[in-house]
């Protein structure tokens, strides 16, 4: 019943009104597609659902709790894990320890314990390493799993994003053009890689230029242009509406 | 005879050897609170010497109470070590809080502006509390020690280089083998991201600043043992020195922290012992200037971005 | 309305501060006097003993009736640092409260540029813990020095070490401050005349803690007598207990500034056998005495170093203006030279340059305690 619902939301940035009412929904088992030209907004929704902006107004509720005003750390554990459009991995850490860290939430060993090596926590170590390992061959990454982010190639880079997000143990997860760069193969592979996640029961919300993927994995779309949603449908009508047609052309 | 004067030339080296290691050991250790907090926040935290001192006074008003009570002077002593390490953690913890917390989306200047007047406070309070006379260490406790010729090493030396080696070692283990020095290592490289992924930056960061803090109390525990009494202004100069060790090695950089405070602390000793004591800390900064001349991050420091904490 | 009420306001404060000034006429004058030392930084212990020292002298004379003309007696504490920037400014502070004379300052560094200033003022300075000569030798006419000189202390020591200690050899460590290397430069050149081999003439830092690997030339030079002059007691301790680790077995020999009861305190059995020189105090003397009692019921702790000189100061100071009638520096400097009173300290005589002569003696530290060994004056043991 993981329900992401956004309410009106409105940001402003000084004098630019980056979104105005904006208001969808991703319920369980969707995968939404949200679209629009550069700079339409989408990241900025990424960032208010996650906490790292503020609404100016609405609200966005997840699961019956209201969370906007939630630091972006309380939003992960909450279920919401995404990743960004630029990549952003842990450079200087390995495949394994980028998605061991998003454990972190899922896990409370406190410096002591951490020192001391304690029995407890040697095994929520391993738990951690173990769910991060899962993580990662589920991305088709395991054999790169000692190998350091910053010398991974882009298309691993890419997948390492969305292997970290999953290591959180989500049941939502938000990808901000997962896509991008990559080439033809690559972004099959991918498609099936965010079918693969919808059937480990997790909804996604995803920003993608690609309409191929769009088309390919989305149950529904949502369109925003200069912040203001002018659409909201199923692929096909998306397709043929005259709004979204001239959104695009007139970029 | 020309032998036994070579001979001398080498235990006179010898010794030099172990008064450098060990006074670069406690570099080192307070080094590493410096280096931490910067990897971290980017803060250069001139409060954290005074952590130092309230460490060593906070270890000698244990140690006296914990023997009155008429504990084994080992007993008290690790007792006091662990207690003062603790009680030096919550109050880095505090100072935090009250004055770095708040300027989090403030300028550089605002912050460090905020610790040199942390500093200020932290010393002047310690003098208003504990007086403006040295108090002197318990130093019976580990008085003797092995002599070969003109070698001699006390078990303080070996006290002083065992328990810095032992911290180094957990501090590793921490930041390199648990989730919190993994979630330390994320925000130290990227604040939003390791937010995203479920960190709370803010408590990642105080825990960075409780655990510099008990290594500095742990060093002005041993600087009191070893020299035999603290002051409340003792966290000034050894602070200035781990300050250079730490961006000597490389600041942010724990490694080039240990590294940094040795190279300071030999450099010290052997410009004292071969040219004279009033030159050790013109040869110290030389040392730094140069090396900052032709490696401005430092020995360790690659590159200053990623090779954070 | 507005504005009647405002000047009403204004007439009110002003009322207030006219009958305030009228209050402090009518009551009659006050004995206003400073004292200089650093009360922060390396040097507070021994500050805070000149200040005592001088509050102690004013309770005393307050108890005795006062001085006479003089409803009461108030003192300005000012905080040196010993830094010769800061003395000067605090030199200008009391200037600023008016006092009529200042006890101080603890620094010879500090004490010279802030005397030329009070001397702009006419304003009488006498120090209790200044040793360096240069410090009446400037023709200050309002200048005087209840402790010893350093020309007369570096002598001293070095009799002691050829007459009585049987030195050959001497290794000598300062910690570079205009006192501490100004003595240990007399030391050495003293002992050179006297045929004492100086082996090594070392430096180290203020604010030091380490000092092994000076500590480690020592012992490979391995003198008879180990000479220590540093600018405090409590880096004295560090260096003795820290000479003594490292098996270094030479004689140890401090001068006034290390003489302190911090020097036994923190140092311990490291400092067991120490010589120190040091103003000869009669610790029997009845004046001492009651020095004593006075001050631990008072300040509530035992008097330091200079604590004693500094009572000595401001004593002198408030008798000569009893006997002067008045704080007129000229009536107040010849009554000082008439003046011969026994202190806590000394017998205090001033001679015409403002001196009190030194009558050093060494101490030897004895189970824990500072006991008389030698009178240089009289070239006698105790
Ligand atoms: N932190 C910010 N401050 C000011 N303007 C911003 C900020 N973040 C985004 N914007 C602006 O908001 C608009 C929407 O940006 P964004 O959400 O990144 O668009 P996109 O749809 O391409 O992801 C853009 O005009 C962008 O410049
Ligand atoms: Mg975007």
């Amino acid at each position: 019943m993981a329900n992401l619902i956004l309410d009106d939301i409105c940001v402003r940035f000084g004098g630019l009104q980056a979104l105005t009412d904006v208001a969808f929904s991703v319920g369980e088992g969707e995968v939404v597609g949200l679209i629009g030209p550069n700079g339409a907004g989408k990241t900025t929704v990424f960032n208010v659902i996650t906490g790292v902006y503020k609404a100016s107004s609405g609200t966005a509720s997840y699961d019956g709790n209201v969370i906007t005003g939630l630091r972006p750390y309380q939003v992960l554990s909450m279920g919401i894990a995404r990743t960004f459009q630029n990549i952003r991995l842990f450079q200087n850490m390995t495949a394994l320890e980028n998605c061991m860290v998003a454990q972190h939430s899922r896990s409370k060993s406190g410096v002591v314990g951490a020192i001391l090596r304690s029995p407890g926590q040697m095994r929520e170590e391993a738990r951690i390493q173990e769910k991060s390992q899962k993580a990662l061959e589920f991305m088709g990454l395991g054999d790169v799993t000692d190998e350091v982010a910053s010398n991974l190639p882009y298309g691993h880079q890419r997948r390492l994003e969305i292997a970290r997000a999953l290591a959180s143990e989500p049941q939502t997860i938000l990808l901000d053009e997962p896509a991008a760069g990559l080439n033809p193969s690559e972004s099959m592979d991918l498609m099936n890689s965010i079918a693969r996640i919808t059937e480990l029961g997790i909804n996604v919300l995803m920003v993608e230029h690609d309409m191929k993927v769009v088309m390919g994995v989305c149950s529904r779309i949502v369109v925003l242009d200069h912040g203001v949603m002018i659409a909201e449908g199923v692929p096909e009508n998306i397709r043929k509406n005259p709004a979204v047609i001239e959104a695009y052309l007139g970029q | 005879m020309r032998g036994s004067e070579h001979w001398i030339h080498m235990e006179f080296f010898i010794q030099q050897l172990i008064n450098g290691i060990t006074l670069g050991g406690v570099y080192a250790l307070i080094a590493l609170g410096y280096t931490m907090v910067y990897g971290i926040i980017q803060l250069i935290n001139f409060a954290h010497g005074e952590f130092f001192a309230a460490g060593g006074y906070m270890g000698v008003i244990l140690i006296s109470w914990l023997a009155s009570q008429g504990l084994h002077p080992y007993a008290c002593l690790a007792l006091a070590l662990a207690l003062s390490m603790g009680y030096c953690a919550l109050l880095a913890m505090a100072v935090e809080r009250l004055a770095y917390k708040p300027l989090r989306e403030a300028s550089r200047l605002a912050v460090l502006l905020s610790a040199l007047g942390m500093s200020i406070f932290l010393q002047n309070g310690l003098m208003l509390t504990q007086g403006v006379y040295d108090k002197g260490y318990p130093t019976e406790i580990t008085s003797g020690g092995f002599e070969w010729g003109l070698v001699s090493v006390s078990y303080m030396q070996i006290f002083i280089v065992g328990l810095t080696a032992t911290l180094l070692v957990g501090l590793n283990i921490l930041v390199f083998k648990t989730r919190i020095g993994r979630a330390m290592r994320a925000t130290s490289q990227d604040k939003v991201m390791s937010a995203l992924v479920g960190i709370n930056s803010n408590r990642i960061i105080s825990i960075t600043f409780a655990i510099g803090a008990g290594l500095a109390a742990a060093a002005g525990i041993m600087v009191g043992l070893y020299y035999g009494s603290v002051n409340y202004s003792m966290g000034f100069v050894p602070g200035i020195k781990a300050f250079a060790a730490a961006v000597l090695g490389g600041i942010g950089n724990i490694t080039g922290a240990l590294i940094g405070g040795l190279i300071i602390g030999m450099v010290e000793i052997f410009a004292a012992g071969y040219i004279s004591g009033e030159y050790k800390d013109v040869f110290a900064f030389i040392i730094l200037i140069g090396v900052l001349y032709f490696r401005p991050s430092g020995i360790m420091g690659e590159n200053i971005d990623d090779t954070r904490v | 309305m507005k504005r009647l009420l405002a000047l009403i306001a204004a007439l009110a404060v002003m009322t207030l501060v006219l009958t305030g000034c009228g209050e402090e006429e009518k009551a009659g004058k006050v004995l206003r006097i400073g004292t200089m030392s650093p009360l922060t930084g390396p040097y507070a212990a021994d500050g805070n003993d000149i200040r005592q020292g001088a509050e102690i002298a004013v309770e005393v004379m307050k108890e005795q009736g006062g001085v006479e003309g003089y409803t009461d007696i108030q003192l300005f504490s000012q905080d040196t640092a010993c830094d010769p920037k800061q003395a000067v400014a605090a030199a200008n502070k009391l200037i600023n409260e008016k006092v009529t004379a200042v006890v101080g300052a603890y620094c010879s560094s500090s004490t010279i540029p802030s005397s030329e200033t009070l001397a702009e003022e006419n304003i009488v300075m006498l120090t209790p813990a200044s040793t360096s000569p240069q410090v009446t030798e400037r023709g200050l006419p309002y200048m005087f020095r209840t402790c010893g000189r350093d020309d007369h202390q570096a002598p001293a020591a070095v009799k002691f070490m050829k007459d009585v200690a049987d030195v050959k050899t001497l290794f000598i460590v300062d910690d570079k401050t205009t006192y501490s290397q100004g003595l240990a430069d007399g030391v050495s050149i003293a002992a050179k005349a006297a045929g004492i081999e100086v082996l090594e003439h070392d430096h180290v830092n203020q604010g030091d803690k380490d000092y092994s690997a000076v500590l480690t030339k020592v012992k490979a030079a391995n003198p008879d007598m180990f000479y220590i002059s540093l600018q405090n007691s409590a880096t004295g301790a560090l260096m003795v207990i820290q000479a003594r680790r490292m098996g270094i077995n030479a004689t140890f020999m401090g001068q006034d500034a290390v003489y302190h009861p911090n020097l036994i305190e923190i140092g311990k059995n490291a400092a067991e056998g120490m010589f120190c020189t040091f103003g000869a105090i009669d610790k029997d003397a009845p004046a001492f005495k009651n020095f004593l009692s006075k001050y631990k019921a008072i300040a509530n702790n035992e008097p330091g170093a200079y604590s004693a000189y500094s009572f000595d100061s401001t004593m002198a100071y408030m008798l000569a203006v009893k006997a002067a009638g008045s704080t007129d520096p000229a009536k107040v400097r010849a009554e000082l030279m008439k003046l011969d009173f026994v202190g806590a300290s000394k017998n205090v005589v001033y001679d015409e340059k403002g001196d009190s002569g030194s009558n050093y003696t060494v101490y030897q530290i004895k189970d824990g305690k500072f006991v008389p060994y030698w009178n240089s004056l009289t070239g006698d043991k105790y």
